[in-house]
């Protein structure tokens, strides 16, 4: 497993934090979540047709801490894989990396937190993964706030990191019970120029009758206008539970995020388009075990004029435990007939298994979607995939079996195998 | 530059209140961790089979985990995240929202196919009309260029 050379830093960083800390300082406990997964697949690499390609996966996360209680703490993900069959199929991706590793301190009082490494910040404006630091606290009975500092990871890849960095930080006033109103910020610098300023409200209101607000809008600095606002409700009549909501996104400003912009998005920051999105979910427990679903939106194009709907329907039967058997459909009617496509799934997954089988759980999963106009000469897609699995050891080990079918327009038949080892230990240090 | 000058002293002052604030309550703390499945004798399903729709705290039934909660728990996780992590940990949610995951969800948990995982079945098809329909659903998450190394391969 090749990792960066910032992510071996911050996992050895990580690491010997903790083996330097006296023991007596915390209760801790150490758990380990190990998920080893085997694929099987063929593809066409640069050198050969129909190559066999088996990725082995490993997904490690590490947990130092004292379950349900403040203090000290250390977690630590990532992933790394390997190509057992030694094809070129993975020449130009990475293989590996550390998804998150930070420090952890957090207080009672004033739900004081502060986090020290590489993490993933999700608030307000802000949906980054960053090496750096992280603070956050009640700032009394009406106030709280948060700030963080630090450099982008995904601007690792971009001319190195020297002179790359992100700060921001959000400011909420609440009351409880009744709303919340936040203001956020964030800025991000590739190579010692401005890449990406932003700014931002959110809102959760809790109105009466059960009704709820919630929403944000973002303002981007760059392009000086409102790039997104995003307004939903939520409200139940008895059995019934709504949420309409609305969208609306102006391109120019949403996608015109400089240097931190990637390739297929780039060119959308240039089109002057503005996208309307309204719609609604209708969710109805008709008991504990059957739950109907309806959905429906409604895209809205300025430049282009036009609209394009989409209309979703779902049934889900849940049982005992994780049994469920579930179906959906949907249909996609775009400005235009190539973005039309209508859509069948029905899926299951059983784990009320007689004990005399071998096998702990069973699923199933079809989806099948047919296209208005073909996709290089095809006008639909199958998809068949079947597991089981089986717990060992007290449960902390689990085995999964998965196998995959796929006739689409870009595979006329496409086999995927994957076995799941799924290994969780836990020790008191 | 005014606006930028605005700003600093906004971080500014915000950075003052965290250090000399932090011990003043606000009365929203909630426990580190739920009850889990085995304190339970079941895993929780829906908040409101034993928690009121509106609590003294929290709204618990906007966290009911619905057929449509994986489409729709934004919201919800940028406003109360502390609630999320009462019973997830953060690799839970760093498996779509990470920077850089060469599987996509619901090919690692391939199995689960009651958890209405995105993206499933054959979506680089559908991609393609998703896409052209709302490339802003895209861009939320694979917006960065690391994350958008799924999407350069074929788009460069």
């Amino acid at each position: 497993m090749i990792m960066t050379k910032w992510s071996g830093r911050f996992l050895g960083l990580g690491i010997m934090s903790v083996l330097c800390l006296p023991t007596a300082a915390f209760a801790a406990e150490i758990s380990v979540k190990s998920d080893t997964i085997f694929r099987g697949f063929e593809r066409d690499t640069a050198t050969e047709s129909e190559a066999m390609v088996l990725p082995a996966y490993e997904y490690l996360q590490i947990d130092v801490d004292t379950p349900g209680e403040p203090g000290l703490a250390l977690h630590l993900y990532g992933w790394g894989r390997g190509d057992l069959a030694d094809k070129d199929y993975y020449d130009d991706t990475t293989d590996g990396e550390v998804l998150y590793g930070y420090l952890e301190y957090s207080k009672k009082e004033a739900r004081f937190n502060a986090k020290l490494g590489r993490q993933h910040v999700f608030e307000g404006v802000a949906n980054e993964t960053l090496d750096g630091l992280r603070i956050s606290s009640d700032l009394g009975r009406y106030f709280s706030g948060s700030l963080y500092g630090g450099q982008q990871v995904a601007m690792s890849d971009e001319q190195g990191r020297s002179g790359d960095s992100i700060y921001g930080g959000r400011l909420s006033h609440h009351l409880i019970g009744r709303y919340a109103l936040g203001v956020s910020y964030k800025k991000i610098t590739n190579d010692s120029e401005d890449a990406e300023e932003m700014t931002g409200v959110d809102l959760a209101a809790y109105l009466p009758y059960d009704v709820n607000l919630f929403g944000n809008s973002t303002y981007n600095f760059e392009s000086e206008d409102w790039a997104e606002h995003s307004y939903e409700m939520r409200a139940t009549f008895g059995q019934l539970a709504v949420r309409p909501y609305f969208q609306k996104f102006k391109y120019d400003d949403y996608f015109a995020t400089g240097a931190n912009s990637a390739g297929p998005f780039r060119f959308l920051a240039d089109s002057g388009e503005e996208l309307t999105v309204g719609g609604g979910d209708f969710t109805l427990s008709l008991d504990s075990t059957w739950v109907l679903v309806g959905k429906f939106k409604h895209y809205t194009y300025e430049v282009l004029d036009d609209a394009s709907p989409y209309y979703g329907a779902q049934a889900t039967w849940s049982g005992e435990k994780h049994c469920q058997i579930g179906g959906e459909v949907g249909y996609m009617n775009g400005e235009v007939a190539q973005n039309d496509y209508y859509l069948v799934r029905l899926f299951t997954y059983w784990d009320q298994l007689p004990a005399i089988l071998p096998i702990g759980f069973v699923s199933a999963d079809v989806v099948y979607v047919g296209y208005d106009k073909p996709i290089y000469e095809e006008d639909n897609s199958l998809f068949v995939s079947l597991g089981a699995g089986k717990k060992f050891m007290e449960d902390a080990l689990e085995l999964k079996l998965s196998g995959d079918y796929s006739s689409d327009p870009y595979f006329d038949q496409d086999v995927r195998g994957m076995l799941t080892a799924s290994y969780r230990f836990g020790h008191s240090l | 530059m005014r606006t930028k000058f605005w700003i600093g002293i906004g971080l500014s002052l915000l950075l003052l209140a965290l250090g000399a604030c932090a011990a003043l309550d606000s009365g929203l703390d909630l426990p580190a961790r739920h009850q889990t499945a085995e304190d339970l004798g079941e895993a929780p399903k829906m908040c409101t089979n034993c928690h009121e729709a509106r609590g003294e705290k929290l709204a618990f039934g906007n966290f009911n985990h619905t057929a449509t909660w994986m489409q729709t728990h934004r919201q919800q996780a940028y406003q109360q995240e502390a609630v999320c992590s009462m019973c997830h940990q953060p690799s839970f949610c760093s498996d779509c929202h990470a920077s850089r995951v060469e599987l996509k969800p619901s090919l690692k948990n391939q199995a689960e196919t009651s958890r209405q995982m995105p993206h499933r079945g054959d979506y680089l098809t559908r991609h393609r009309i998703d896409g052209r329909v709302d490339p802003t659903s895209c861009f939320r998450c694979h917006g960065n260029p690391k994350s958008a190394k799924t999407c350069v391969r074929c788009h460069g």
